[in-house]
């Protein structure tokens, strides 16, 4: 019979962008969420002590008084609908800086929410999937195990590199495995089910990334994007609105950027597409404009920046022309487009399985799902890759399966009756200390 | 049966042809008896044929549980014995009667591993030593091998110092090697263990990969050079080829025949003394094989010219002219045709050629002028549509004005003389200069 055992584990995965958390054996998190904090500092909010009374939930203004003299008690919102919400003062901040976990207080925040808030389950009875980026480092996990362990006292633990989870979720054991997440893109090749570290490729273009790049062309161009709590609509006459601006002088810059970013997100989601030939602006001058309808009713035409920010992942020196991204001129010669690194991580690898990786390409990841991404990878690996290496580029056509390949490679996992042996207990936890975790999750 | 079904529902016609054919099967279905257990209608979906598959058996579907089994499910620890420590997962299983089901978890076969041998330190010492390799090192990839069951890849990407895949291997295997001869009680259990046998050759493993990667690593735009190239050479031996065998026919002073003839020559004697005997098959093939040598037999060549020279001649001029070499005591294929004597003889048949031609042109003249003499009253006007005949240019020796005639055996043949009756004066050529 099949070899499925469940065992009512939870798996999570923390990207930079969303983090996905639900139950194994499932075929989609439960829990999908971005993984920022909102946090208004304590300090700040004893000052406006009135209004942030009224704005905030739960009064934890009487625990702020006493500890004025520190730095101050920080209230924090995870989830969507807690973010959604303007508050005062409230300033966004990611965990997650460069791939690695910077704020270890934000991630028990973010898993606290997830558990409690979300999945509603208590972490002592189910043992934890976590996925972990490939590139981790050994005191990182240490960490992770620790919060684990001692916070929520989980029964047992298991942490999964990410490529291996995208591999398993399309039943591969050896892949290259091409991430294309929120805030990086990474290249792995998976052996075996084992990650090759020494050929790991990685560069810091993601769709955070290509969204601000969109951004700044579009402000350069003088659209202004309005936050969705800037402004009211009223209806002057039936069918017609007069958009009126709300002031808000307490919203921090970070929020604001926050919103703006969810409406640009949404623009190049969808309408953006990769360009089937290297972008030039000579041709792509008189390309078709399409149009999309803003929140406030402002409509915008948007014709060559369809086919321009896509194509920074394949060509990154463009970005240089983008007004406003000068910032990163710096950071992007030594960078290279999408096909290079491909080839580069190929490269890195043993001759003898390179073209068992040439033939098993896949796609994973958030910005994975832009339009014509995968032709157009293929096509530029067919053109620079040997002829005697049959290049296959392989990708779901279902976009959610995309984005959330590694949590549903997670679920595969934990269900699996073979995999129970490996769960990293916490007696063993208890009897060799956190560093045995490099023993038992290769 | 279920085609002619959905026809019925969609109302479509049935052609004769298939009535027929339902009255030939619908017997032949009526012998099958449908299996018990699914309905009719069922049966038919899958053609009215078993499945090809083994499927689960027809019997079983309609069996109801055994009455005195009590199944539940239950949510219980599961005992493993693949796990070391006590932890404790639950899991739902499948209770029959209050009896949890007995015997290790089902899965807990799956927990193989490699054997990987282990060596004590005095072993080390004695045997295993090596100048490239430190005891540190081999002690942590044994200890890696055995983590990650023998994937040299993997240990290669894991290995804390850059060792290749074949250096880490060979260490691996000429260790192994070296504890099993030491540990052996005899030298005949080993001769069958598939280490000894066939021994790990690092050199020859390197050799392999390098040939490898230069086969992967040719990009795309070299591959298309190499292969225009090859294409551009292809083409110029074939025009170098094509230009050869043009250059043939006309004019047999070749640079390659001439090359090649002194060779030739002493094969050719033995060919043209029995040239009749070689079947024209044997002489083909012959030929053919020594053309890809860029090899010309002269008297093929000869052959060959000869048959241009007399391609516009008709057959029985053909004949006359071979009759006239033999009247003059001429071999038709010269016996050693050299150069020269190949000239020659060429010459003489186009010179033979030339005097058949004029013997013919002379006859006709002397009947025009018989019949003219003799014919007033049949005398036919000169007309400028009697003078219309085909007078093409006459060639040098090669060519003759084109007289369809012979090569017509109807009724319409004519013969080589005119009749009187036809003035067809011809134009001086210009061999009769």
């Amino acid at each position: 019979m099949y070899g499925g055992d469940e065992v009512s584990a939870i798996v999570v995965d923390l990207g930079s962008h969303t983090c996905k958390a639900g139950y194994a054996g499932e075929d989609a998190p439960k829990a999908v969420f971005p993984s920022v904090v909102g946090a208004i500092d304590g300090v700040e909010a004893m000052d406006v002590d009135a209004d942030s009374a009224k704005n905030n939930s739960n009064s934890e203004d009487s625990k702020t008084n006493e500890s004025d003299k520190e730095k101050g008690k920080r209230k924090l919102y995870v989830g969507s609908q807690a973010l959604n919400y303007r508050r005062d003062h409230m300033e966004i901040l990611s965990p997650i800086k460069d791939g690695i976990v910077s704020d270890w207080d934000l991630v028990d925040n973010i898993w606290e929410h997830a558990f409690r808030g979300c999945l509603m389950i208590d972490p002592k009875e189910h043992p934890m999937l976590l996925a972990e980026p490939p590139l981790n480092t050994q005191q990182q996990r240490e960490k992770a195990a620790e919060l684990m362990f001692e916070k929520y006292k989980v029964p047992a633990l298991f942490m999964a590199k990410n490529p291996v989870l995208t591999s398993f979720a399309t039943g591969r054991a050896t892949s290259l495995v091409v991430d294309c997440g929120g805030g990086s893109t990474t290249i792995s090749p998976v052996h075996e089910g084992y990650v090759l570290q020494k050929a790991v490729v990685s560069a810091p273009i993601g769709g955070e990334f290509l969204t601000d790049c969109l951004l700044k062309s579009l402000e350069s161009k003088g659209i202004k994007i309005r936050p969705r709590y800037s402004f009211k609509r009223k209806e002057v006459r039936p069918g017609e609105f007069q958009v009126e601006d709300v002031g808000v002088p307490d919203t921090t810059e970070s929020y604001k950027l926050f919103c703006q970013r969810m409406i640009v997100g949404d623009i190049k989601d969808s309408i953006c597409r990769v360009p089937d030939t290297p972008y030039d602006d000579k041709s792509y001058a008189n390309i078709p404009t399409t149009s999309y309808e803003l929140p406030d009713g402002q409509t915008l035409e948007i014709g060559a920046d369809r086919f321009k920010i896509p194509d920074v992942m394949f060509n990154p020196s463009i970005v240089q022309t983008i007004p406003g991204m000068e910032k990163y001129g710096d950071m992007i010669p030594t960078v290279r487009g999408l096909p290079h690194m491909v080839m580069e991580s190929i490269n890195k690898c043993d001759v003898d399985i390179r073209r068992e990786l040439y033939s098993s390409i896949l796609l994973a990841g958030g910005t994975s799902s832009m339009q014509q991404l995968k032709e157009r990878l293929e096509k530029d690996l067919i053109e620079e890759s040997p002829h005697s290496a049959r290049v296959k580029v392989l990708a779901s056509g279902n976009t959610t399966e995309r984005r959330f390949s590694v949590w549903i490679g997670g679920s595969i996992l934990a269900s699996l009756g073979s995999f129970q042996q490996m769960w990293f207990s916490k007696s063993e936890y208890e009897e060799h200390g956190a560093s045995y975790i490099q023993r038992k999750c290769p | 049966m279920g085609g002619t079904d959905a026809k019925d529902i969609l109302g479509l016609p049935k052609t004769p042809l298939s009535l027929t054919q339902e009255k030939k099967s619908r017997p032949q279905k009526e012998s099958h008896r449908k299996p018990d257990g699914i309905s009719r209608e069922v049966y038919a979906l899958t053609g009215g044929v078993a499945p090809l598959m083994p499927s689960i058996d027809v019997t079983h579907l309609k069996r109801p549980p055994p009455p005195d089994e009590k199944v539940a499910w239950q949510w219980l620890p599961v005992k493993s014995s693949a796990r070391k420590d006590d932890l404790q997962l639950y899991h739902w299983v499948r209770v029959v009667n209050d009896v949890p089901p007995t015997g290790d978890y089902s899965f807990a076969k799956y927990n193989k591993s490699v054997d990987v041998l282990k060596y004590t330190d005095d072993e080390y010492e004695n045997h295993l030593t090596d100048p490239v390799w430190t005891k540190e090192e081999t002690d942590q990839l044994f200890e890696l091998c055995e983590r990650f069951d023998l994937r040299f890849t993997v240990i290669a990407d894991r290995f804390p110092l850059s060792r290749t895949v074949e250096e880490l291997k060979d260490r691996y295997y000429s260790v192994t090697r070296a504890l099993l001869r030491a540990r052996a009680q005899s030298p005949a259990e080993l001769a069958n263990h598939p280490l000894i046998k066939e021994p790990y050759d690092m050199t020859r493993d390197r050799e392999r990969k390098r040939a490898l990667s230069m086969v992967l690593s040719q990009s795309r735009h070299q591959e298309k050079k190499d292969a225009e190239i090859l294409a551009e050479a292809k083409r110029i031996t074939e025009m170098r080829l094509a230009a050869r065998r043009a250059a043939e026919p006309d004019v047999p002073a070749n640079e390659n025949i001439g090359s090649v003839s002194p060779s030739s020559n002493s094969q050719l004697p033995a060919t043209a003394v029995a040239p009749s005997t070689l079947t024209m098959a044997d002489y083909a093939s012959t030929l053919a094989s020594l053309r890809m040598l860029h090899v010309y037999l002269r008297t093929y060549g000869l052959e060959q010219m000869v048959q241009a020279a007399s391609s516009a001649v008709g057959l029985r001029t053909i004949k006359r002219v071979e009759q006239t070499l033999q009247d003059l005591g001429v071999n038709l294929k010269p016996k050693v045709p050299t150069k020269t004597v190949c000239d020659e003889h060429l010459e003489l048949r186009k010179e033979i050629l030339t005097l058949l031609n004029l013997q013919k042109q002379l006859q006709y003249k002397e009947s025009e002028g018989s019949s003219h003499r003799e014919g007033t009253y049949g005398a036919m006007p000169d007309t400028p549509k009697d003078r219309v005949f085909a007078s093409e240019p006459f060639g040098f020796g090669a060519e003759r004005p084109i007289k369809k005639e012979p090569k017509r055996k109807g009724p319409g043949r004519q013969s080589d003389t005119p009749s009187p009756a036809h003035k067809r004066p011809r134009k001086l050529k210009a061999s009769d200069l």
